[in-house]
């Protein structure tokens, strides 16, 4: 069988051009239903914080959650955002961002470990039946490296819970956690936001090549 | 499946200007800012998630906004924290925003994003955030009507 390369596939009527500019509108559309999602998500995250940080406020005291108590001596920010060009096009013009959660720079080796735990996931290991014993010593090793990788964390919580006191209700602890999940769910945002706005430049574009062409 | 959508004459130039905006070089860093121009409780509680700086000259990366700031305030926190290039992400009250609504909706650079986000007595109102602002005209209703005919 011959196939024939040089003229255009035609796939229900349509040629390739048409394919592409659907696929960009549908990338378009996908991306704006996921930007309001997330901003939906974000919405009743930030709902749980503030109820959280409201009831912290009612049990500790209003003059102990202030913002009269706020460092301010000079001092980096432990949570950090690293940001590159996205791989997919060099001249994309899209950025990437990435949370670096208490990532200071104590906490190196810590975020190496995250990295490393988080491949060990990707890749599972082969249970050996009869090598019960190895499995445990893994297991125990990655329990010490989790932990080990949690304690400059939470060492780093503590501190900045610190700055309303030494002992803090359990209501303003939570809704450090609670705030930390809405910075995760702003960083997809911003994600979204870039690939939404790619994407309608790239529908933008085509309409303009359409309109002139008339 | 081809939609169709009529432009306006008026927002092509916009358009241009997001295109070349976002064909722009894109800064990359290892270790950049997250800024806020919010509410007290909205402000402390992202402090509380450690994204808090203040630098040698106790500049801040953060405004609180309360009922004594002023929209002068406001802007100038706004255009400082957008020039800033140690900043990634700007994050702002709606309600905020809709202070300024003027100088955040002229905002086009790709770094810092600018996301508007809720507040606990504003909630959030998709009509008035500056990106779907931006997109909402490839849904003109009239100008989809006027190609079918």
């Amino acid at each position: 069988m011959v196939v024939d390369h040089e003229t255009p596939s035609l796939e229900n009527g349509q040629t390739d051009k048409e394919v592409e500019e659907n696929a960009n509108v549908l990338q378009f559309m996908d991306s704006m239903d996921a930007y309001l999602t997330l901003i939906h998500s974000l919405s009743s995250t930030l709902r749980r914080g503030w109820l959280e940080l409201a009831s912290a406020r009612h049990s500790m005291g209003a003059s102990r959650v202030n913002t009269v108590l706020l460092d301010h001596t000079s001092h980096p920010a432990a949570t950090s955002l690293l940001v590159t060009q996205d791989e997919g096009k060099v001249d994309s013009g899209k950025p990437h961002f990435t949370l670096c959660k208490w990532a200071s720079s104590s906490n190196e080796n810590s975020l190496l470990g995250e990295k490393q735990s988080s491949q060990d996931k990707l890749h599972p290991q082969l249970r050996h039946r009869g090598s019960t014993e190895l499995c445990e010593e893994k297991t125990s090793s990655e329990n010490k490296a989790s932990r080990e990788v949690d304690d400059p964390v939470q060492k780093e919580r503590s501190k900045s819970l610190s700055m309303f006191g030494t002992l803090v209700s359990p209501k303003l602890r939570a809704a450090q956690l609670s705030f930390e999940a809405a910075l995760e769910t702003l960083v997809e945002i911003a994600n979204m936001r870039s690939e939404m706005l790619c994407a309608f430049d790239q529908v933008n574009m085509k309409l303009e090549g359409r309109k002139d062409e008339k | 499946m081809i939609l169709s959508w009529g432009l306006a004459d008026n927002t092509a130039s916009t358009f241009k200007s997001s295109s070349m905006a976002n064909t722009a070089h894109i800064p990359t860093s290892n270790s950049a800012l997250i800024a806020m121009i919010a509410d007290e409780e909205t402000v402390v509680g992202f402090l509380l998630a450690g994204v808090g700086n203040v630098d040698l000259r106790r500049k801040t990366n953060y405004l609180i906004v309360d009922s004594k700031t002023t929209v002068k305030q406001i802007e100038d926190a706004f255009k400082e924290f957008t020039t800033r290039t140690d900043i990634a992400i700007v994050l702002i009250s709606q309600y905020v925003a809709n202070m300024i609504r003027f100088l955040v909706d002229s905002y086009n650079k790709p770094i810092p994003a600018i996301l508007e986000i809720p507040s606990k007595n504003h909630p959030y109102d998709p009509a008035h955030d500056s990106i779907l602002s931006r997109v909402k005209h490839l849904f003109n209703a009239e100008s989809v009507a006027s190609t079918r005919h």
